[in-house]
């Protein structure tokens, strides 16, 4: 049975779903900007300055009421087994962006807008080491 | 004795031709299922022990594969190659002997690699966490180290003048390599122990140094470095009394590799060799770059261990089969699981069963788990293809769950994964996501799961073990992880 209040919902979520979709295909994976040796795709070259969209997981935020994250291609496990300290794998994104970032569980998917940049570069707030970031960014669940 | 011997064999064979006799006019007489079960029958009849001692001993763990992951990579490995995938045999699966193994420690119901390495490696069941100390021994205690020190495989098989090596694609300091060599208290004093215990890879350094170990190949390169020391792929040490254990092996006259330029150009002459292919674990073989292959590995290590005519013990490990696990991502799982069963290989390639005991195993099992009901040849990493009534590939229909979504076959009880996620309020509520079957086969793709934790469990199911080579024969029924050593002791003391 599907009452009134359900229908509208549900031809929102039909309104929706084919930006959505369109947006999908567009949006980059963090293994579009890599390659295996952690070099960068000559994607990642030919957008580099260009506002992108990248798909990927938010990892525990280093402190809370940051414009700073980690973009991570997989859910950023804490695995007691695997790694005596933590740690950040090899390939990431540094996400800084325009205001302060809600924190999103790590393991719900989301998508980051912003303004791709390559080379290494050390944040003056927070230290961090990042070979490349999407700077002025957004963030939504995927 | 012998007349009984041929009595046995007669009678073996009237058996077999009464078999024959008896199943020929059967209406399935002619299947292909029919005849290859026979000849199954017919192999073990033919099937002789070895029972003469052991020159060589080659122990392969790859880490968290118990009997559900060992599927997923035997049905992964056959889609691979272009079959439907079910029917796929590993290179260890055609050994004779086989076992299943029960894997818990002292005092976990739940097992951890540390113990379960240091069964195998010294004849008894250990306390969670801690590597090759007795059962008085308290983890995390420095003080229960010195008394309660088991003796290794490798120490004994080195007093027989034989050689050692190890091989892993995580840490060599982690615990199933670290079982060959290292005594602590303590699984994760890889790089720094309490004031009166030794360090793991202070203790590796050690046993190259003094001859115990000859071949060590694997990840780990921070521990063995100081902090202040950066390594040629731009990754600083651990260690903080300022030793640089690399340069203290190669002074003792080992030779040290730490990619796959390097380590081709090693001397494969039993010169003494450390190979340190990553600061940390070595990568996924799906990411794999720059650094050998299991496979190539364990090349390395035979070519170089079988120069000591007195013979070796080798222990490999895919260690990284666990570690995707633990992430949830049934591809790595799967690929790192291949890439150990080619390294099976190449060992079974390059030595003689006759002199050779090879023993594949593993240490533990994971909370993973499979859904059906899937139709032959549903791709293992993605979603569950209906049965097709008429054929034998699967339909192309999606099975759906109650709640009408597809599922995937592979998922885990717990992990992250899990279909529960934190809400704002610190609760943990949700539903299954949709998904197409490109998304759910992604390399990337984390499997779904039931409890949320950060990092997916090992579970204490069991594993199985495969033998063959000399007293490979030893190996049978469900045994206690510790009788994997008393298998390998007998085989090289064998009269």
């Amino acid at each position: 049975m599907i009452d009134r209040r359900r229908l509208l919902v549900l031809l929102a979520i039909a309104a929706v779903s084919p930006a959505l979709r369109a947006r999908a295909a567009e949006t980059l994976r963090m293994r579009d900007l890599y390659e295996k040796d952690l070099s960068f795709s000559a994607l990642a070259r030919k957008l580099e300055g260009a506002r992108v969209e990248v798909s990927g997981f938010m990892a525990p935020p280093l402190k809370a009421q940051s414009r700073f994250f980690v973009l991570t291609k997989r859910p950023m496990a804490v695995c007691p087994f695997c790694e005596s300290e933590a740690e950040w794998p090899d390939d990431i994104l540094a996400v800084f962006a325009s205001r302060v970032v809600d924190a999103i569980p790590f393991n719900v998917p989301i998508v980051s807008g912003g303004v791709l940049r390559l080379g290494a570069h050390t944040d003056a707030e927070t230290g961090f080491v990042s070979r490349v970031r999407l700077e002025r960014a957004t963030v939504a669940r995927a | 004795m012998l007349r009984n011997t041929a009595a046995f064999a007669l009678a073996l064979t009237a058996l077999g031709a009464s078999a024959n006799a008896q199943t020929a006019d059967l209406p399935q007489a002619d299947s292909a299922w029919f005849t290859d079960g026979k000849s199954v029958i017919d192999a073990r009849l033919a099937q002789q022990p070895i029972a003469k001692r052991a020159k060589n001993v080659i122990l392969f763990v790859a880490d968290g594969m118990g009997v559900g992951t060992n599927f997923a990579i035997r049905v992964f490995d056959g889609q691979q190659k272009g079959m439907l995938g079910e029917e796929n045999v590993l290179p260890y699966e055609t050994f004779p002997n086989v076992a299943l193994v029960k894997t818990y420690n002292i005092n976990a119901q739940t097992p951890d690699s540390a113990p379960t390495a240091g069964a195998m490696n010294t004849g008894v069941k250990q306390r969670f966490n801690l590597i090759n100390l007795g059962e008085n021994a308290i983890t995390k205690d420095c003080s229960t180290e010195a008394d309660n020190a088991l003796t290794t495989f490798g120490e004994i098989v080195h007093e027989m003048d034989k050689s050692v090596g190890i091989i892993s694609t995580a840490r060599l300091t982690h615990a199933t390599p670290a079982a060959v060599y290292a005594k602590t208290a303590y699984r994760n004093w890889e790089h720094s122990a309490p004031e009166g215990c030794m360090d793991i890879a202070s203790q590796l350094a050690a046993a190259m140094n003094s001859g115990l170990i000859d071949v060590a190949l694997g990840g780990g390169r921070r521990h063995f470095l100081p902090k202040e020391t950066t390594d040629p792929e731009g990754k600083t040490g651990r260690r903080k009394d300022g030793k640089d254990l690399v340069a203290e092996i190669t002074a003792g006259g080992a030779q040290y590799v730490w990619n796959d330029e390097t380590a081709k150009a090693a001397k494969l002459d039993g010169t003494p060799l450390l190979g340190l292919f990553e600061s940390s674990h070595m990568k996924y073989e799906y990411d794999r770059t720059g650094e050998p292959s299991l496979a190539e590995m364990t090349e390395m290590a035979i070519t170089s261990l079988s120069t000591n005519a007195n013979g070796y013990y080798l222990e490999i490990e895919g260690g990284r089969v666990d570690h995707a696990n633990h992430a949830g991502n049934a591809f790595r799982t799967v690929t790192d699981g291949v890439a150990f069963a080619e390294a099976v290989a190449k060992a079974i390639e390059m030595t003689d069963e006759q002199e050779t005991l090879i023993i594949v195993t593993a240490d533990h099992e994971h909370s993973i788990a499979f859904n059906g009901y899937c139709g032959r040849g549903t791709p293992i990493t993605g979603l569950c293809y209906g049965v097709d009534d008429q054929g034998v590939k699967h339909s192309d229909e999606l099975v759906t769950a109650d709640d009408g979504k597809p599922y995937p076959v592979i998922g885990y009880l717990n992990g992250p994964g899990s279909v529960l996620v934190k809400q704002e309020d610190g609760s943990y509520k949700g539903e299954r996501p949709d998904l197409t079957q490109e998304q759910a086969t992604d390399p990337e793709y984390v499997q779904q799961a039931l409890l949320p934790k950060s990092s997916e469990s090992h579970s204490a199911e069991d594993v199985v073990a495969w033998a063959k080579g000399p007293y490979a024969h030893l190996l049978g029924g469900t045994i206690e992880q510790n009788v994997i050593f008393h298998i390998m002791m007998h085989a090289v003391t064998a009269e």
